[in-house]
C-alpha cells in the first residue's frame, strides 16, 4: 500500500470559548491515498470545510496533527505553509473564486508565475490545460465573460496547473445546474483516471457523491463512515 | 525584480476595478501636488518681485555705514569716503554695483507746507547702475551729476507739498556746525515709486548736498552695493566687513526687516501648505485604499490559498498605492508645468496695486520653474503617500486566508 498523501491524526478544531465553544472537528483520523477520488460528505455544519481547510494548510487544528506528503504542518511558518500550498495543493472553491482582473489563461498561469516558471512554459501549460478542460479559444476571456460552469473549469485547470499532489474542492458545484455539474464531475473523474490526480471533494451534492470512488461521511465533526466503492 | 514583473501589471489592473474611486484619488493627489508646485512657484516669484522692488529702490543687497548711523542718522555719524582696502573689495567681481550716498534727515518747505524728509545726496551715474529710482522719474529729469543743484521729489511728497516740476522748495538740515542750513532747490524731476519712498526720500547731487551742510572732506553716510548674480550675499558681506573692520556692514536682511520677515514667511509658507495638502491627501489615500482592501478581503484569502506569501500581498497592495500616487504625481506635475508655462508671461496684479504696495511687491509676477524644489516636493508627496498606503497593505497582508475567504464579496 502506498504512503498516504494526507494523514490526519486525532485532528480537533474548536471555535469560541467556554460555553460558546463549538467543536467543528473531533479527533478525526483520516488518510488520503494517491489516486483517491473521494468526497467528504455531510450536512451543513458537519465539518467538511473545516477539515478541507486543515488538509489544505489553510488553518491549524486546535489539537492533533496533519501531515501532507510526509511533512507535518504543525511547525511550519506562514511562508512555509504558503509554499506548501503553492507547490503541493490545488484548490477549487465555490464560484466567484477566479481573479476578476485576469483572463482565464492568466488565472491558470498565475500559480506558475508565483512559482517563477518562465513565461513561454507557463503559457504552453495553460493552453494545454484550457484544451483539457474544454475551454480552447476562451483563454482571453475575463471571468465575467464566462458562464459559471466555464469559470469552474478554469478553476479546475488552475488547481491542476502545477501538478499538485492533491486537489481539494469545496462545494465546487454549489452554484451550478445539473448539466454543468455533470460536465465538471466528468472532467475531474477523467483527470483522476487518466493522470491519477488525487481529488478530495467536500460536498453534500448527491450528483457528485454518486460519482466518486470513496465516500467519507462526516457528522458533528466526526467521521461516521469511510467507504470505498 | 521578477516579483515586480509579476505584480505590477496585476496592481495596475486592480486600480481600474473601481475607476471612479481611482479617478477621485488621482484628482486629490494631482490637484494637491499642483497647488503645492504652483503656489511654490508663485510665492517664490512674488518674493523675488518684492525683493527686487524694495531692494532695487534704495536698500540694495546691503549697505555700509559708520557705527551708530543706523540707530541715529545724523551729521555726527557720517564716515570718510572708502579707503583703498574697501575700494578694492567694492570693485571685486562679486559686487555688481555700488554707490556712496549722503543721507540725512531734513525738512522740505514749500509755499504751503513743511514736511520731514530724508535728503539723499547721490552720484547719479553710480545710482543708475544700482537703483531703480532714476528709471522711475515720470516728470522732468533725473540728476545730471554730483554737483547738480536740482532736486528730484516723489510724486506723493510733491502733492503733499503742493509743489511741482519747475517750482522751488527749500531744504533744511543740520550742518557741520550744529546749526540748521537751508537752501532753495529747483524741482527738476518727480519719481513714481511706493508711497513710503515717495513721501520720505528726495534726491540731489552729492557734492551739492555736501556743500549745503558744510562738509569739507567728502564724508558720506552710506555705501549701498548690489551683488553679482551668482555671488553669495553672506560671504560678500563678510569680505566687506574684513576690508572695513571699523564700519558697520549689513546685508539687506538686517536693514529691510519687514521684507526679510516676509521673505522668510514666503519660504516657509509652502511647507505649511505642503503639510495641509498632504494631510488631506493622506486621508483620501488611506480611505480609498482601506475601502479597496476591505472590498477585496475574500480575494486576498483566495490569493493566500493559492500560495501567495504575506509579503507578496503586501507588495501587491503597496504597488497599487505606488502606481496610483505615482500617476497622480505625474498628472500634478504636468498640470503645474502647464500652468506655470501658461503664466510665464507674467501675472498682472495691477488691479490690486494698493494692496501690493503694502506688501512692497511688483505688480506683475513671473512664476518660474525651480526644478530641484519641484522634484523634491513631488518625491515627498509620492514617498509620503506610499508610506501612508502601507497601512492598508499591511492589513491585507495580515489577513488569515480562512478568515478572509469567509468574507462575503
Amino acid at each position: 500500500m502506498s504512503e498516504p498523501i494526507v494523514s490526519c491524526r486525532k485532528v480537533t478544531k474548536t471555535f469560541g470559548k467556554d460555553e460558546l465553544t463549538v467543536h467543528a472537528l473531533v479527533e478525526v483520523d483520516l488518510d488520503i491515498l494517491p489516486g483517491d477520488f473521494a468526497t467528504l460528505a455531510g450536512p451543513s455544519g458537519s465539518g467538511k470545510t473545516t477539515l478541507l481547510n486543515m488538509i489544505g494548510a489553510l488553518d491549524h487544528p486546535t489539537s492533533g496533527e496533519v501531515v501532507i506528503d510526509g511533512e507535518s504542518l504543525s511547525g511550519l511558518s506562514k511562508n512555509q505553509l504558503s509554499d506548501l500550498r503553492l507547490h503541493k495543493i490545488g484548490f477549487v472553491f465555490q464560484a466567484y473564486n477566479l481573479i476578476p482582473v485576469l483572463s482565464a489563461r492568466e488565472n491558470i498561469e498565475f500559480v506558475l508565475e508565483l512559482q517563477g516558471v518562465a513565461k513561454d512554459k507557463r503559457r504552453a501549460r495553460a493552453e494545454a490545460l484550457l484544451s483539457q478542460v474544454g475551454l480552447e479559444g476562451l483563454g482571453h476571456r475575463r471571468p465575467s465573460a464566462l458562464s459559471g460552469g466555464q469559470q469552474q473549469r478554469v478553476a479546475v485547470a488552475r488547481a491542476l496547473v502545477s501538478n499538485p499532489r492533491i486537489v481539494l474542492a469545496d462545494e465546487p458545484t454549489a452554484n451550478l445546474d445539473s448539466k454543468t455539474t455533470s460536465g465538471l464531475v466528468d472532467l475531474m473523474q477523467a483527470l483522476n483516471h487518466e493522470f491519477g490526480t488525487t481529488f478530495v471533494i467536500g460536498t453534500h451534492d448527491v450528483r457528485v457523491i454518486d460519482r466518486t470512488a470513496r465516500h467519507i461521511e462526516l457528522e458533528d465533526g466526526r467521521i461516521t463512515s469511510d467507504t470505498r466503492i | 525584480m521578477s516579483a515586480l514583473a509579476t505584480f505590477a501589471p496585476l496592481a495596475w489592473r486592480n486600480l481600474w476595478r473601481n475607476p471612479r474611486r481611482t479617478l477621485i484619488t488621482l484628482i486629490v493627489v494631482s490637484v494637491g501636488l499642483w497647488s503645492v508646485l504652483f503656489f511654490n512657484s508663485f510665492l517664490v516669484a512674488w518674493g523675488e518681485s518684492s525683493k527686487d522692488e524694495v531692494l532695487g529702490l534704495l536698500v540694495g543687497s546691503g549697505q555700509i555705514h559708520a557705527p551708530g548711523y543706523m540707530d541715529d542718522p545724523n551729521i555726527a555719524t557720517l564716515m570718510a569716503p572708502p579707503g583703498p582696502a574697501l575700494l578694492a573689495a567694492l570693485n571685486a567681481p562679486e559686487i555688481a554695483a555700488w554707490s556712496a550716498r549722503l543721507v540725512l534727515p531734513g525738512v522740505a518747505v514749500s509755499e504751503y507746507k513743511t514736511l520731514p524728509a530724508n535728503i539723499v545726496g547721490v552720484d547719479p551715474e553710480a545710482e543708475k547702475r544700482l537703483s531703480s529710482i532714476p528709471a522711475k522719474v515720470v516728470q522732468g529729469r533725473y540728476l545730471s551729476g554730483p554737483d547738480d543743484t536740482g532736486v528730484v521729489l516723489g510724486l506723493s511728497l510733491a502733492e503733499r507739498l503742493k509743489t511741482g516740476l519747475g517750482r522751488r522748495v527749500i531744504l533744511m538740515s543740520q550742518n557741520v556746525d550744529g546749526a540748521m542750513s537751508e537752501q532753495s532747490f529747483d524741482v527738476v524731476g518727480l519719481y513714481d515709486a511706493d508711497k513710503a519712498t515717495e513721501d520720505f526720500y528726495l534726491f540731489t547731487g552729492r557734492t551739492t548736498m555736501s556743500n549745503f551742510i558744510g562738509l569739507k572732506n567728502g564724508e558720506i553716510a552710506e555705501i549701498t552695493f548690489t551683488i553679482a548674480k551668482n555671488a553669495q550675499l553672506e560671504s560678500v558681506v563678510a569680505r566687506l566687513a574684513q576690508a572695513a573692520p571699523d564700519l558697520d556692514v549689513r546685508s539687506w536682511k538686517k536693514i529691510a526687516l519687514f521684507l526679510a520677515t516676509t521673505d522668510a514667511f514666503m519660504s516657509n509658507f509652502i511647507f505649511i501648505w505642503l503639510g495641509v495638502v498632504f494631510a488631506l491627501m493622506a486621508i483620501g489615500i488611506v480611505n480609498t485604499q482601506l475601502m479597496a482592501v476591505f472590498e477585496r478581503t475574500h480575494e486576498f484569502g483566495l490569493l493566500r490559498a493559492l500560495g501567495m506569501k504575506p509579503r507578496q500581498v503586501l507588495l501587491l497592495v503597496t504597488l497599487e498605492g505606488m502606481l496610483l500616487i505615482g500617476a497622480g504625481v505625474l498628472l500634478g506635475v504636468a498640470l503645474a508645468v502647464a500652468t506655470i508655462l501658461g503664466l510665464s508671461g507674467g501675472v498682472d496684479l495691477s488691479r490690486f496695486a494698493a494692496g501690493l504696495e503694502m506688501f512692497q511687491s511688483g505688480q506683475v509676477i513671473y512664476p518660474g520653474f525651480d526644478v530641484a524644489r519641484m522634484a523634491a516636493f513631488s518625491a515627498a508627496i509620492w514617498g509620503l503617500g506610499v508610506l501612508v498606503a502601507l497601512w492598508p497593505a499591511a492589513r491585507a497582508a495580515s489577513l488569515s486566508p480562512v478568515e478572509a475567504m469567509r468574507h462575503e464579496t
